[in-house]
């Protein structure tokens, strides 16, 4: 029997296929390789829907790294947030590696957002969004260290779903909302290792200095995702100052996390003074009669009319 | 839940029992039958990858490489030489690869007395041309990853064709049928869904997919028996399996 | 402040301010007195009329839209009443008091307590 290169591809293909049989669930098709697992889609036989599932690669199958899989899919399961991708199911295939199940999201990324050309302020929006989301986090003593366009969703309403918490970190003085069961805490990331993704990678993560990533980490990541929703085109003072301060390279000078950063955006787009920003007179004014610029164009529309009519009167 | 430290791709040892004896302990076993039986099972695997490497590697006529091929599953596989393997050296496939090349350059040196005789097999040497003809073989692939894919491309073939008689044995022709259409004969750029699936065979779709899941899964687990049986120690299967199975 | 009262109020001022203009008008200036009262009184009946459009309907464009409207209505019954020159002013006296209506209409949109929040508070 002859097979071509072709099949001999697809057979290799099917072979990594996990193992469903004996759970609800299907596979449909890969849909991405991460890290630490592959992400398929799968149909969920019960409940007829199509899930995401996430799958241990079958080479890293440790106990360590199942353990790191449960205890992601636990950090993300507690957080319930809209912006948050939600998780369904955790469990084992036959051959003993672990899989969770989340939502199947049908949007696009953030990358491709950019790239249907939003306006400014919808792509603030989105933005604030992804800042809730991760501020929602936060606020459960969750860092998620990885933050960048390909992780972040949006839906054909606007929605912004965060996804990939695979690297996610718990902190410690946080309230324990979420526990990992003690014995695989010595498992997680040591100093010296380093997560993220360069671009978006705060310098205290480059560094590899473990200790030191919290939540300001990930504010730095916001600010580059912030820089990359911008685009080419200068920001506006207020705007180019909250980069900087979303983005500065000592943590302590950051905002303290991603809510009083979604704050000031928020306050840019109402036009309300930002707290990263010390404005001129001029900065005043303009933002001011930008703000009320109905209202000038009214006083304008009265004192045109009281001067044709004075000069209609003079004639 | 606790987790088995040996849990690797091929679930935990002994979630798939091998139900053949391994070729290696088969050839280090004292009974000439079993012997005989691993050397089968051995042929069977390598026999097209060897003729391949032979005739490009080595770029020998088809008559020679047909003696060569015979002639080394005849003479050179014998017990003296497999005491020599170490598996903590090289796989098991790394060291047929070097025991044949070993025996191709003694050959070459004395080509007049060119070993004839011994057990000749029934090896489909005209369709091993016909591959080759059909085939484009990139010939700047290190010798290793060339036979590394006639290799892959064997086993999957044994799997098949042991897929296809268990099938039958169990009265599951038609789920076979399905996976044998839509996963091995499809060709390139083929379009074919699970509806044309469905209508062909007269089943429901739903069938179709449970067919089709159901024998890739046996597929899996019939390649990793054959991969079981051609490896020498476990360690061994479980990086092969990984590049089998494993590799992005 | 709910908004009623402050279109009354607002009204109240521009009016008065609008009335002064008369000033720059020397023919009608002697009578100056009577256009800021009358005109002062047009504002407040226009601030109340967009101070209650304003508790009913929530929308900056429909708050400018009625404030202008009533502006012009109220400025075209001023202007049909004869002056006291005998004259009618009616593009001098609609022209000015259409655009402060749709200022106040503006106005009475963005600020000034919504009725709910009067009544929680």
């Amino acid at each position: 029997m002859w097979l071509s290169d072709e099949t001999v591809g697809r057979l290799q293909q099917i072979g990594t296929e996990p193992d469903l049989a004996g759970t609800k669930y299907r596979p449909v098709r890969e849909l991405a390789r991460g890290g630490m697992g592959t992400v398929w889609i799968a149909h969920d036989e019960e409940l007829d829907r199509e899930v995401a599932l996430k799958v241990l690669r079958p080479e890293l199958s440790t106990p360590e790294a199942a353990a790191r899989m449960v205890r992601e899919a636990k950090i993300v399961a507690a957080l319930e947030h809209p912006g948050i991708i939600p998780v369904h199911d955790v469990g084992s295939l036959r051959d003993g590696r672990v899989f969770y199940a989340m939502k199947l999201v049908r949007g696009t990324t953030l990358e491709q957002f950019r790239e249907s050309g939003p306006t400014r302020a919808e792509a603030l929006r989105a933005f604030v969004r992804i800042c809730e989301a991760v501020a929602f986090a936060h606020a459960h003593g969750v860092v998620h260290r990885d933050l960048k366009p390909g992780n972040v969703m949006v839906g054909p309403f606007g929605e912004v779903l965060v996804v990939d918490w695979g690297v996610a970190k718990l902190l410690r003085d946080a309230p324990q909302t979420i526990s990992p069961s003690p014995p695989h805490d010595e498992h997680q990331t040591r100093d010296g290792t380093v997560v993220g993704t360069p671009g978006y990678m705060a310098p205290e993560q480059e560094r590899g200095e473990i200790s030191l990533v919290d939540e300001r980490s990930d504010v730095f990541a916001l600010g580059a995702i912030l820089r990359f929703l911008l685009g080419e085109a200068p920001a506006p003072p207020p705007l180019a100052s909250i980069l900087g301060r979303a983005m500065h390279a000592q943590p302590e000078s950051r905002y303290p996390g991603a809510s009083t950063l979604a704050d000031d955006v928020v306050r840019f787009l109402d036009g309300l003074p930002v707290s990263a920003h010390r404005e001129s007179h001029l900065e005043r004014l303009a933002r001011w009669a930008t703000r009320h610029r109905t209202l000038l164009s009214l006083i304008a529309a009265y004192l045109m009319a009281r001067f044709l009519v004075f000069l209609w009167i003079d004639r | 839940m606790p987790f088995d430290p040996d849990t690797g791709i091929g679930g935990t040892a002994g979630r798939f029992p091998p139900t053949r004896a391994t070729i290696v302990a088969g050839l280090r076993g004292g009974d000439a039958s079993e012997r005989d039986r691993a050397i089968d099972a051995l042929a069977s695997l390598y026999w097209k990858p060897l003729y391949k490497h032979v005739r490009i590697r080595w770029n020998r006529g088809n008559e020679d490489a047909k003696d060569l091929v015979q002639g080394f599953f005849a003479h050179a596989i014998g017990k003296e030489a497999l005491e020599a393997y170490d598996p903590s050296q090289a796989s098991f496939r790394t060291w047929i690869r070097l025991l044949f090349d070993r025996y191709l350059a003694n050959e070459t040196k004395s080509s007049s007395r060119l070993k004839r005789g011994g057990s000749q097999r029934a090896l489909a040497f005209d369709e091993a041309e016909r591959e080759l003809a059909r085939q484009a073989v990139d010939t700047s692939l290190p010798p290793d990853e060339m036979l590394y894919r006639e290799w892959v491309r064997s086993l999957f073939s044994i799997a098949i064709e042991r897929l296809r008689a268990e099938s039958s044995e169990r009265g599951r022709q038609t789920a076979f049928e399905v996976f044998h259409a839509y996963d091995v004969d499809r060709s390139e750029g083929e379009r074919l869904s699970y509806a044309d699936l469905a209508e062909r065979f007269g089943v429901p779709e739903t069938t179709i997919t449970n067919h089709l899941s159901a024998m890739r899964r046996r597929f899996r687990e019939t390649a990793l028996e054959t991969l079981r049986e051609a490896t020498a120690s476990e360690q061994e299967f479980r990086a092969e399996a990984r590049a089998l199975f494993g590799r992005t | 402040m709910n908004k009623p009262l402050l279109g009354l109020l607002l009204g109240g001022i521009l009016g008065v301010f609008d009335g002064l203009t008369a000033w720059f008008t020397p023919e009608v200036r002697p009578f100056i007195i009577g256009i800021v009262i009358g005109s002062t009184f047009k504002g407040m009946i226009a601030g109340v009329a967009a101070g209650w459009f304003a508790r009913k309907v929530h929308s900056v464009p429909a708050g400018i839209v009625f404030g202008f409207a009533v502006g012009l209505l109220l400025a075209f019954a001023v202007a049909a009443m004869p002056s006291e020159t005998g004259e009618h002013y009616y593009f001098e006296i609609m022209l000015p008091g259409s655009v402060l209506g749709a200022v106040v209409g503006w106005a009475t949109q963005k600020y000034g307590q919504p009725a709910a929040a009067a009544q929680a508070a």
